[in-house]
C-alpha cells in the first residue's frame, strides 16, 4: 500500500512537471505568433506612410484621417466619399475576392461532400477505382499543371473571366479525403435506409441528413478553402490582367485600410466556423 | 442487397459534377502541360506548341536544357532543404504539443485559444509581407543578442557559427514555419481527439507510458489523418513559392529560389518559356509521386486486404478453370 502511495506521488511530480513545461511552450508559442501580428496592427495605427524626399532622406507623412475630422457626424457623407475615391482600387479588389470565394468556398466544400457520399453510400462498380483515384491526384497539386491551365485559358479566350478561378474548385481531391474521412466514421445505412422507406429522394438525403451529419468537417474545409482562395495570388495574377477584375491580393496598397479589407474577412469566417471546427472524427453521428 | 441496387446509378450521378470538373480544370491542364514539355512554346501569348521531333528537334531537349542548368539544380537543393528542415521542427512540435493538451490525464485548458492563435497567421496571410517583417525583426534581434552575448563571454562560439541564423534560408524556414504550424497542430488534434477514449484508457490500466502510447496507439489509430497531413505537408512544402518569394523572385546567389519558383520564372516572369516551364513542372510531379507512392504505401497500403484480394482472384480464376 505504502510503496503504492510513493510511485503515485513520484508520478504526480512528474505530471506537474510536464503540465508547467506544456503551458511554458503554448503560451509562449501563442505570444511569439501573435506578437508580430499585434505589432503590425500597432505600427499601421500609429505610424503613418513614409515618402522619400529630397537628397535620400525620409519624410514620415501623418497618416491621412478620413472619418476622424472636425465633425465626424456631419461630413460623414463626404468623408465617406473622398475614402472611396482615394481607395477606388482597393473597392474593385474586395468585390471581385468576395465573388471569387464566396462562391469557390461553397462549391469545395458542398461538392466535396457530394462526392464523399456517393464514394461512402453506393455500392457501385467503379466506386473503388475512383476512391484510389482520388487518392493519388489528391498528391498532385495544381500549380504543377498552371502552363497547361493558362495556355487553355488563353485558346478558350476565358481571360480576364472570374469563373476560371471559381470553376475548377467544383473538384478539390484533398477535401473529398477529409470529408470521406469523416463521413466513414459516422455514416449509417440505417438513417439512409429510414429516410427512403419514409419516401425521401436521393438529393433531399443527402441535403437534408447527410450535410449536417458532416458540419463539423465542413466548418473546418470552409475554412481553409477560404483562406486558401482569398489569398491566392499565383493562378490569378497570370490570368487576370484587366484592372477591374483584380482580386485584392493582386492590386496591394500603401494605407492600412488595404490590410484591413485583406484581413477582416478571413477572420470573419473564421469566427463564424470555428465553434464547429472537428474535434474528433468519431465524434457525432450514430454511437457504436 | 435487391433494395440497394435500384440506388447504385446515383453513385455515378453524384460523383459527375466532380468528375467533370476535375477532367476540364484538372486533368487536360496537367495532360497539356506534359505534352508541352516535349515542344517548342515561347514568347508571351504564344499558343501553337511545336512538337519537337517535328521540327528536327531532339525529343528531351527542354529536359536535358533544364537538368543541366546551374539554377534548377539549385532550385532543386533548396526544395528538398527548406522541405525538410522546415516539417521536421514543424511536426515535432506540433505533434508533441497537440499530444500533451489533449491528454486526459494532464486537464491542460485553453486548448481553443491555443488553436486560434497557431492558425492566426495563416487568417492573416493577405499581410504575410508586413507581419513577416516584424517577426523576421524579432528573430533577428534575438539572434543578435545572442551573438553578442557569445562575442562577449566566449563559449567557444564565435558570431561566425550563427550566421546561418542570419542568412535569407534561415528567415525562410522561420517563416514557412510561422505560417504552417497551425494548420498541422489542428489537424493532429482533430486525429487525436477522434480516437475512441476506451483505447487510451485500456492502455493507461496496462500500464504504458506516454511515449508508449504515443508511438503504439496515438499514431495508428489515426493512420487516415496522419497520412493526410503528410499530403498537406508535402503539397504546401515541395510547392513553395509565395514564402521565398517575399526575398526577391530573381537572386543572384539564387538562396531563395525553389522549384516552384524556378518554373513561375521560366513561364511567366521575363523568360517566358511555356516548353521549359513545362518540363520543370513535370520533373516536379515526378517528385511528388515519387513521394506519394513511398507515403501511400508506409501509410494506407493495407498488406492483409492484397493479401485477401489475391486469394480472392486465384479462387476465381480456379472456379472458371473447373467450369
Amino acid at each position: 500500500m505504502s510503496e503504492n502511495t510513493i510511485t503515485n506521488t513520484e508520478l504526480k511530480k512528474k505530471e506537474v512537471k510536464l503540465k508547467i513545461i506544456v503551458y511554458l511552450v503554448s503560451v509562449l508559442l501563442t505570444l511569439m505568433i501573435l506578437w508580430p501580428i499585434i505589432m503590425m496592427l500597432y505600427e499601421e495605427l500609429t505610424v503613418g506612410t513614409v515618402v522619400a524626399g529630397p537628397y535620400g532622406t525620409f519624410i514620415e507623412q501623418e497618416p491621412t484621417r478620413y472619418f476622424l475630422t472636425q465633425h465626424p457626424f456631419r461630413d460623414l457623407a463626404k468623408n465617406w466619399a473622398r475614402f472611396t475615391s482615394d481607395h477606388e482600387g482597393m473597392f474593385i479588389g474586395l468585390k471581385n475576392s468576395l465573388i471569387v470565394t464566396i462562391p469557390s468556398t461553397f462549391f469545395t466544400v458542398y461538392f466535396s461532400a457530394l462526392t464523399a457520399y456517393a464514394i461512402t453510400a453506393y455500392e457501385w462498380k467503379l466506386k473503388v477505382v475512383f476512391d484510389k483515384f482520388i487518392i493519388v491526384v489528391m498528391m498532385i497539386p495544381n500549380t504543377v499543371a498552371t502552363v497547361g491551365f493558362y495556355q487553355m485559358v488563353y485558346k478558350i479566350g476565358m481571360v480576364n473571366k472570374l469563373s476560371m478561378l471559381i470553376l475548377p474548385t467544383i473538384a478539390a481531391p484533398m477535401t473529398v479525403f477529409f470529408m470521406r474521412m469523416y463521413l466513414q466514421a459516422t455514416f449509417s445505412k440505417e438513417i439512409v435506409e429510414s429516410a427512403r422507406l419514409d419516401g425521401a429522394r436521393e438529393f433531399r438525403i443527402f441535403n437534408q441528413i447527410i450535410l449536417p451529419m458532416l458540419k463539423p468537417a465542413i466548418a473546418t474545409q470552409a475554412i481553409f478553402a477560404f483562406v486558401t482562395n482569398w489569398t491566392n495570388s499565383f493562378v490569378p495574377s497570370i490570368i487576370l490582367i484587366d484592372m477591374k477584375v483584380k482580386t485584392l491580393p493582386l492590386i496591394g496598397g500603401g494605407t492600412i485600410w488595404y490590410s484591413y479589407a485583406s484581413f477582416v474577412p478571413p477572420i470573419i469566417v473564421y469566427a463564424f466556423f470555428s465553434k464547429h471546427i472537428v474535434e474528433g472524427i468519431a465524434l457525432g453521428g450514430v454511437k457504436t | 442487397m435487391q433494395l440497394n441496387k435500384k440506388y447504385t446509378k446515383w453513385g455515378y450521378i453524384f460523383s459527375i459534377p466532380f468528375i467533370i470538373a476535375f477532367l476540364i480544370f484538372h486533368f487536360w491542364p496537367l495532360a497539356s502541360t506534359f505534352y508541352y514539355s516535349f515542344c517548342y512554346l515561347k514568347h508571351a501569348g504564344n499558343t501553337n506548341p511545336e512538337f519537337l521531333p517535328l521540327i528536327g528537334k531532339p525529343l528531351f531537349k527542354n529536359f536535358t536544357e533544364i537538368l543541366s542548368s546551374v539554377s534548377f539544380k539549385d532550385a532543386f537543393k533548396n526544395t528538398v532543404f527548406f522541405f525538410i528542415a522546415s516539417f521536421i521542427p514543424e511536426w515535432i512540435l506540433a505533434f508533441w504539443l497537440a499530444a500533451t493538451i489533449t491528454d486526459r490525464r494532464l486537464r491542460i485548458k485553453g486548448r481553443a485559444i491555443y488553436k486560434t492563435a497557431f492558425f492566426f497567421p495563416k487568417l492573416v496571410e493577405g499581410t504575410t509581407v508586413s507581419v513577416g517583417g516584424h517577426l523576421l525583426s524579432g528573430i533577428a534581434t534575438f539572434v543578435g543578442m545572442t551573438a553578442a552575448a557569445f562575442a562577449m563571454d566566449g563559449f567557444g562560439i564565435m558570431p561566425e557559427d550563427l550566421e546561418f541564423f542570419m542568412s535569407v534560408k534561415f528567415f525562410i524556414i522561420a517563416l514557412t514555419v510561422f505560417m504552417h504550424f497551425g494548420i498541422t497542430f489542428i489537424y493532429v488534434i482533430a486525429g487525436i481527439t477522434g480516437i475512441p477514449v476506451e483505447v487510451f484508457e485500456a492502455a493507461e490500466i496496462d500500464g504504458a507510458n506516454r511515449v508508449q502510447t504515443f508511438f503504439r496507439i496515438t499514431l495508428p489509430c489515426m493512420k487516415p489523418m496522419l497520412f493526410f497531413i503528410t499530403v498537406v505537408t508535402i503539397v504546401d512544402g515541395l510547392g513553395m513559392n509565395e514564402i521565398p518569394s517575399y526575398f526577391g523572385a530573381f537572386d543572384t546567389f539564387r538562396r531563395n529560389l525553389t522549384l516552384m519558383m524556378y518554373m513561375q520564372n521560366q513561364a511567366f516572369l521575363g523568360s517566358y518559356a511555356y516548353d521549359r516551364a513545362s518540363a520543370a513542372s513535370v520533373l516536379l510531379l515526378l517528385m511528388f509521386v515519387a513521394i506519394a507512392a513511398v507515403v501511400y504505401y508506409i501509410l494506407l497500403y493495407d498488406k492483409d486486404e492484397a493479401k485477401l484480394r489475391k486469394a480472392k482472384r486465384a479462387e476465381r480464376k480456379a472456379m472458371k478453370k473447373g467450369a
